[in-house]
């Protein structure tokens, strides 16, 4: 079956609306045609049949009885071809005898004329089996034992019929042209509200939060277009406050890091002068105290700095501030300046440029390297390399790695691997920055384990920023 | 698609066209073969039908002519004046048969009238007519009231 390109909406109606159309004129049209042929049918049978009754009885008078074999043959001849008359065993000579054994019984057993419809040599005939009474002068009949059978053609009837079937289906394909015209009409009507819609809905996709079809009428369309509009509607209140909390954040942000600032200054420096301090105090105990207090501000300021950071970040006001970095020596500065030189095994050729803001680069990596230090075992050993249009800083130890459960979370924010070891210097928000920072820039960071083991961390940076 | 097009086709030809049929009733059989018609003479002062054996029916009117020309040598009589033009003109209309007798009606008893009377309705019904039908008399002289529809007190 050959497959139509009926996919539009209009094509479809168009089709199913001529369609029915048709099949309607064509019923009605057929209906028509059956019940006229049927009825040609039964006049045509009914006029052969009073025709050869006539014919009959109007020779029985003259028909010597019990007949003999030229009296057969008169009769025959008296209504025509195609005719056979029984008498006995008598039969008259010529013409064809086609009664079937269905029709010789009903004309014995109800001594009335029967008829049948046959078709033979693919012409339809009419059997008319006749058989011939005497009449007692009381009316009471009896069975003479002549028997007429005849058949007749019913050519002509089926070819007016055919004309009768020709004239239906000529006007149910009359109506199909109109059908189409008046589909085409209606589909024009349905699909217009259908089409501005997807307009309008096309409108909202693209950003026009502002776009409305104004609903017309009372259908189900109208309907829809109700639902449409109020689905704009609560999309454009819904966008609007999440623009209005989100600058609100940004903005709660930026306060917090400024009014903060000032006193994390104060509180560094006079750490600075209470660690002094306490080098000089006599008692243990106050001397102990006052250390502590130090470690503990230390850590604040450090957190609250990454709190800001992240919010910040959060808030997205963060623009990194590039420049041209050479990748390999950007990372040595900032072994050297942690001190950690001589802890760690950098290889990587220098000159490969790249463009990032150094001070986030800077934190990326000192965050890999120091929780390197701090959780893995030496060697730790920091590779930088090229790869296609990204560089990549891979940071490993030989330590026992990340177990598989905790890979998935070591970016989170405040993820602690170990509950146990919950108090350990970092903020808890290293990584998180770090993989942020990493983002800023367009690349990515992930984490993994090496083939020996160890913890291994991978940054990629393009070497053209966006 | 085109699966419904060729169905709707085919229920439109499948309903067109001459299509073979069991065996119906085409009416009543036709009548009028008989060995020779039933003629009513006169037997001791009563009608008593005999068949002449002329081999077939034939039609009223020679029924008649038969009855007019005599009963023969059989052992009947007649009550109906001999005549030489033994013709009788027939006339069927409907539910009546018209008849012109060669005869006045001096020439002819009752029980004469009921002779032609009866073999003109024997005639009639063995030639398919109808066992209603009437018989109208027209003499060649007349009385009142010979024109009157008449019966077979027999039939």
């Amino acid at each position: 079956m050959t497959r139509f390109p009926l996919r539009g909406l209009r094509a479809r109606m168009i089709v199913a609306f001529a369609l029915a159309t048709m099949i309607g004129a064509g019923a009605a049209s057929w209906a028509g045609a059956e019940s006229a042929s049927d009825a040609l049918v039964e006049s045509h049978q009914r006029q052969l049949t009073r025709t050869l009754a006539e014919q009959i009885a109007a020779i029985a008078p003259t028909l010597t009885y019990p007949p003999d074999q030229a009296v057969l043959d008169r009769l025959r001849a008296a209504v025509g071809p195609d005719t056979t008359v029984s008498f006995e065993d008598l039969r008259s000579s010529d013409g064809a005898d086609r009664a079937t054994a269905e029709l010789r019984g009903a004309v014995r057993e109800r001594d009335r004329i029967a008829t049948q419809r046959i078709t033979a040599d693919g012409r339809p005939l009419l059997l008319i089996g006749a058989p011939v009474m005497t009449t007692a002068p009381d009316g009471s009949r009896t069975p003479s034992g002549i028997e007429v059978y005849a058949a007749r053609d019913l050519g002509e009837v089926e070819a007016r019929i055919d004309d009768l079937a020709a004239t239906a289906i000529g006007t149910a394909a009359l109506a199909l042209p109109v059908a189409g015209v008046i589909a085409l009409l209606a589909a024009g009507g349905v699909l217009r509200p259908v089409r501005e819609l997807r307009d309008t809905a096309q409108r909202l996709a693209d950003g026009d939060l502002d776009a409305r079809t104004p609903p017309q009428g009372a259908d189900e369309l109208a309907q829809l277009t109700a639902t449409v509009n109020e689905m704009a509607g609560s999309l454009q209140a819904s966008m609007a406050a999440m623009r209005r909390m989100q600058s609100d954040a940004r903005r709660f942000a930026a306060d917090v890091s400024h009014e903060l600032r000032t006193p994390l200054t104060t509180l560094t420096a006079v750490a600075e002068v209470l660690a002094d301090a306490a080098d000089r105090m006599e008692e243990t105990d106050a001397r102990e105290s006052a250390r502590l207090a130090v470690t503990e501000i230390h850590r604040m300021v450090r957190l609250a700095e990454d709190l800001m950071e992240v919010s910040r970040f959060d808030a997205g006001t963060v623009r990194p501030r590039l420049e041209e970095i050479d990748a390999a020596e950007a990372v040595r500065d900032t072994l050297r300046a942690r001190g950690w030189l001589d802890r760690v095994e950098l290889t990587g050729p220098d000159g490969i440029a790249l463009r990032a803001e150094r001070r986030r680069l800077d934190v990326i990596v000192a965050n890999l390297v120091g929780n390197a230090l701090r959780h893995g075992a030496p060697p730790v050993r920091v590779r930088v390399r090229e790869a296609g249009p990204e560089v990549r800083i891979e940071v490993a130890d030989a330590g026992p790695g990340l177990p598989d459960h905790v890979l998935p979370h070591v970016f989170d924010r405040f993820y602690k691997a170990d509950d146990a070891r919950a108090r350990t210097p970092g903020s808890g928000l290293g990584l998180a920055i770090a993989l942020e920072n990493a983002r800023l820039h367009g690349g990515g960071l992930t984490a993994g384990n090496g083939d020996d083991g160890g913890a291994r961390f991978v940054l990629r940076l393009p070497k053209e920023a966006p | 698609m085109r699966r419904i097009w060729i169905a709707a086709a085919v229920l439109l030809l499948a309903g067109c066209g001459v299509e073979p049929s069991g065996v119906t009733d085409g009416g009543p059989a036709p009548t009028g073969v008989a060995p020779g018609p039933t003629l009513y003479f006169v037997d001791g002062g009563e009608l008593r039908a005999t068949v002449r054996d002329t081999g077939r029916l034939g039609t009223i009117a020679e029924a008649l002519s038969l009855l007019l020309s005599g009963p023969g040598d059989a052992d009947l009589d007649t009550e109906i004046a001999p005549t030489a033009f033994a013709k009788v003109e027939v006339t069927v209309t409907g539910q009546e048969v018209e008849l012109r007798v060669p005869l006045s009606t001096e020439e002819v008893t009752p029980l004469g009238i009921d002779q032609i009377v009866c073999t003109a309705l024997a005639a009639h019904v063995q030639n398919g007519g109808s066992t209603e039908a009437t018989v109208r008399l027209r003499f060649t002289l007349e009385e009142p009231g010979s024109r009157d529809p008449r019966t077979c007190p027999l039939l």
